[in-house]
């Protein structure tokens, strides 16, 4: 079962192990973050945002191999991307990259990453509206 | 009753890894919250024996034990 693992495939380790741009931003323009009370996974996004693209973007938390590996795709997947297209990102996506067979009980996991990326792209702009009128 | 957890696994992960040995465990709050907070823990697995079960079903949760080390390595 160990290295042609289908659920736990070695990107997924991979990337729990080593996050990718884990971390905070001093000073962010965005920042969300979303707790599962049920299961204790947390994830949180900085994001620094020019001219409506996302320039650097970190995340933070603890939790499952699925929800960390999940995080630490997004992270990738995101810089350099506008927030328009950010705010496209669908659930199929999200699941497409990880690509694995994932139960409804950690469906949760693969997803906490997307709600923290919607939460925080959307409140952005609700503040754009504000400072518009 | 025994909580515990591995270091390097998430319980989710262990539990995940265990339901394939036929060894079912609770994983996460354990509707105990406040007292993971205290713990300063995510989360973590619980085993429960009873009189019923067989030291063939210890023996698989000890398997499974080793193959989430190993896959987690």
């Amino acid at each position: 079962m160990a290295a042609d693992d289908q659920f736990y495939r070695e990107f997924i380790l991979d990337h729990y192990k080593n996050p990718r741009n884990f971390g905070r931003i001093d000073g962010p323009d965005i920042t969300h973050e979303e707790y599962n009370p049920l299961c204790g996974d947390l994830v949180g996004m900085d994001f620094r945002i020019a001219d409506g693209v996302i320039e650097d973007v970190r995340f933070h938390g603890r939790g499952c191999a699925i929800s960390q590996a999940s995080a630490s795709l997004m992270t990738e997947r995101l810089k350099g991307m506008s927030l328009e297209e950010a705010r496209r990102i669908s659930k199929d996506d999200v699941l497409d990259e990880l690509g694995i067979d994932i139960s409804p009980a950690r469906l949760k996991c693969a997803l906490l990453t997307l709600k923290v990326l919607k939460v925080g792209a959307y409140g952005l702009a609700g503040e754009e509206e504000e400072e518009d009128e | 009753v025994v909580p515990f957890d591995i270091e390097g696994i998430h319980p989710h992960d262990l539990a995940t890894i265990l339901d394939r040995h036929d060894v079912s465990l609770r994983a996460g709050h354990n509707c105990a919250m406040p007292l993971m907070h205290r713990l300063d823990v995510a989360a973590l697995a619980r085993a429960s024996f009873f009189l019923s079960t067989t030291r063939d079903e210890i023996d698989r949760l000890v398997a499974g034990l080793h193959d989430a080390k190993r896959i987690f390595a």
